[in-house]
């Protein structure tokens, strides 16, 4: 798509309208021991609405800390980030909070279902405390899309590995994220269950919802539009 | 949501509520057994607290005390209670339904010491026998029976109350008759029926000022001042077994604070994904110190339920009273160590519900 990537150009369409996330010039640095790591230097990234985006690079390269600012868990050193548009770095804690419950879903490796509660209500859970709110319906309607409507009162220990990935996927759209971040989706699955979820996030997509994964799957990468490789936290190569 | 967190693992939380359970029975119970003592112990013992016995120092050679000293030791008394001046002495007293030795009181105003069961005190006793509970049971007098006490014949006029407090002056065994029944112009005791305890402590003061201003005239007795002591004593010991029912609880706030602190550690990456997924810091740390609240009422009320049997059973096993255990101060101290048991719960969940809610949802998912 952008196939040069210039800072420039990406600059210009972290403004556009149509760009879902991006990150301008961002750098990210650790203390740890005394010693200071730099995890990112100098990352400029722009994700399209409805873009399927991987990033791939070996361990130690940055790609989770990327994801942790991608998905505001985290805040840069230095730079900017922007969702939809509009600057995010600064935000406080309860901002950012409410800012990636709006537009940011999020789906683990470990799927991190919470094991007392039901498919269903493991959906609702970003809703939990929302009044006056019944997200039950939708819940429902999550799952069947993801192949999961006779599945909807198991615990998830009743549940096969990618059958709780699908429930997570489906937590993560039930608030109708731009947005869904995922962490190593495919990492605890076998070959078959990955490529369904893959098919998952390539629906998801079509929805216009922006699909960023991290992951070391060779098979993520055929399913995604772009794919970034991360090396030393800069971005060596565009595929 | 915080009972299902809880149900995740029974026994350790079964151990938690265990905890707060036995520290609050042990709160309530030790509490309420103390304060029963303690009224119990009041109950006994009032009656001698509010009493002053002034007799005739012996050391100093006077054997009784004449018309003047009882004149001034009515004085002295005032209005703060009544003076009645005893004569006493053992007798041997006999009915139809038999014989028995007994202390014989003379005096003009039995009424101001002892109660009737039957028949009535006269404001001046001038005729009859007063006869205390024991000795009318052993020989089975009622109201107008007849009495012989040494060689003169009387008519019981009235029956008297059994009394159960320790009293210096004990009407169980005695025959109470009028002044003149024992001969003589002096007196063996004065008993002074004061309206309180502290205006016991004053007229024994004033007492001990007034006759005993120039020599050791008369020995004054009044427990008051004593019974003060007591009260003391008891209100130390029950301090001193809330103090240790404390320690139990703090105990047991320790163990809910381990429990939580291991549940929110090993939830660690749950709540960073809650953290995640846009829950705000204050809803979890709601729902955690819900299930640390949880703990505490169900600990805390099961532990007032079981403390509150335990005092009713104390009626059972002991010579005490429901009057004394069916008070409101007891109900205070159920309600209390509830009370308390729930805030511990709550501070010892506060901590570690904090430090999960406030981790950084990287750090927390990390693990």
């Amino acid at each position: 798509m952008n196939g040069t990537d210039s800072p420039r150009a990406v600059v210009e369409l972290a403004r556009a309208k149509d760009t879902a996330i991006a990150l301008e010039s961002v750098t990210k640095q650790y203390e740890t021991g005394g010693v200071t790591v730099e995890a990112l230097a100098g990352v400029d990234l722009a994700v399209e609405t409805g873009e399927f985006l991987s990033i791939i690079g070996p361990s130690g390269s940055g790609k989770s800390t990327m994801l942790n600012l991608l998905g505001l868990l985290d805040v840069p050193t230095s730079g900017t980030v922007r969702l939809q548009g509009r600057d995010v770095t600064e935000l406080g804690d309860r901002e950012r909070t409410r800012a990636r419950k709006e537009s940011i879903g999020f789906v683990f490796q470990d799927f991190y279902l919470l094991p007392t509660l039901t498919a269903v209500e493991n959906v609702t859970v970003p809703t939990m405390f929302d009044r006056d709110r019944d997200a039950t319906n939708r819940a429902v309607e999550l799952l069947s899309r993801v192949g999961l409507a006779d599945r909807t009162d198991h615990t998830p220990n009743e549940l096969s590995g990618g059958q709780k990935q699908r429930v997570a996927i489906a937590r993560s759209l039930i608030n109708e994220p731009r947005i869904v971040l995922a962490d190593e989706p495919t990492g605890n699955l076998d070959q078959d269950t990955g490529a369904t979820i893959l098919e998952e996030f390539r629906r998801i997509c079509d929805d216009g919802v922006s699909v960023i994964a991290v992951t070391h799957d060779e098979l993520v990468t055929e399913y995604a539009d772009r794919t970034v490789e991360l090396i030393d936290g800069v971005i060596d190569r565009v595929g | 949501m915080a009972t299902r967190n809880l149900g995740r693992n029974r026994v350790r939380t079964a151990l938690a509520a265990l905890g707060v359970l036995i520290g609050v029975f042990a709160i309530a119970s030790l509490g309420i057994f103390g304060n029963v003592l303690a009224l119990s112990a009041e109950a006994e013992l009032g009656g001698i607290g509010d009493q002053v016995i002034v007799t005739p120092n012996q050391d100093a050679g006077s054997n009784a005390l004449t018309v003047r000293d009882v004149d001034a030791i009515a004085r002295a008394t005032g209005s703060d209670g009544t003076a009645v001046a005893l004569r006493s002495d053992n007798g041997l007293i006999t009915a139809s339904g038999g014989q028995t030795f007994g202390q014989v009181y003379a005096t003009e105003t039995p009424g101001v010491l002892f109660t009737a069961a039957a028949g009535t005190i006269p404001d001046r006793h001038r005729q009859g026998a007063i006869v205390g509970a024991e000795i009318a049971d052993e020989l089975s007098l009622e109201v107008g029976s007849a009495i012989e006490v040494a060689g003169a014949r009387y008519r019981v006029i009235a029956v008297l109350e059994s009394e159960e407090m320790i009293s210096p002056v004990s009407p169980n065994n005695a025959v109470v008759l009028p002044e003149s029944a024992i001969g003589g112009r002096t007196y063996d005791q004065v008993v002074v029926q004061a309206d309180s305890g502290a205006a016991a402590t004053a007229i024994a003061d004033r007492v001990r000022a007034q006759l005993n201003a120039r020599e050791e005239r008369v020995s004054v007795f009044e427990l008051s001042s004593l019974l003060e002591t007591i009260n003391e004593f008891f209100s130390l010991l029950n301090r001193f077994l809330l103090g240790i029912a404390g320690i139990s609880l703090v105990v047991a706030g320790v163990s809910i604070f381990n429990v939580m602190l291991m549940s929110t550690n090993e939830r660690k990456q749950e709540i960073g994904v809650l953290r995640a997924v846009g829950i705000h810091k204050a809803d979890v740390l709601r729902v955690l110190l819900a299930e640390a609240a949880l703990l505490g009422v169900v600990g805390g009320f099961f532990g007032a339920i079981l403390a509150g049997v335990a005092a009713i059973g104390l009626v059972f096993v002991s010579p005490i009273g429901f009057d004394v255990v069916f008070v409101a101060s007891n109900g205070l101290y159920l309600l209390g160590a509830f009370v308390f048991g729930v805030f511990i719960c709550l501070i010892s969940g506060a901590y570690p519900a904090y430090k999960a809610a406030t981790l950084r949802p990287v750090d927390a998912l990390r693990g």
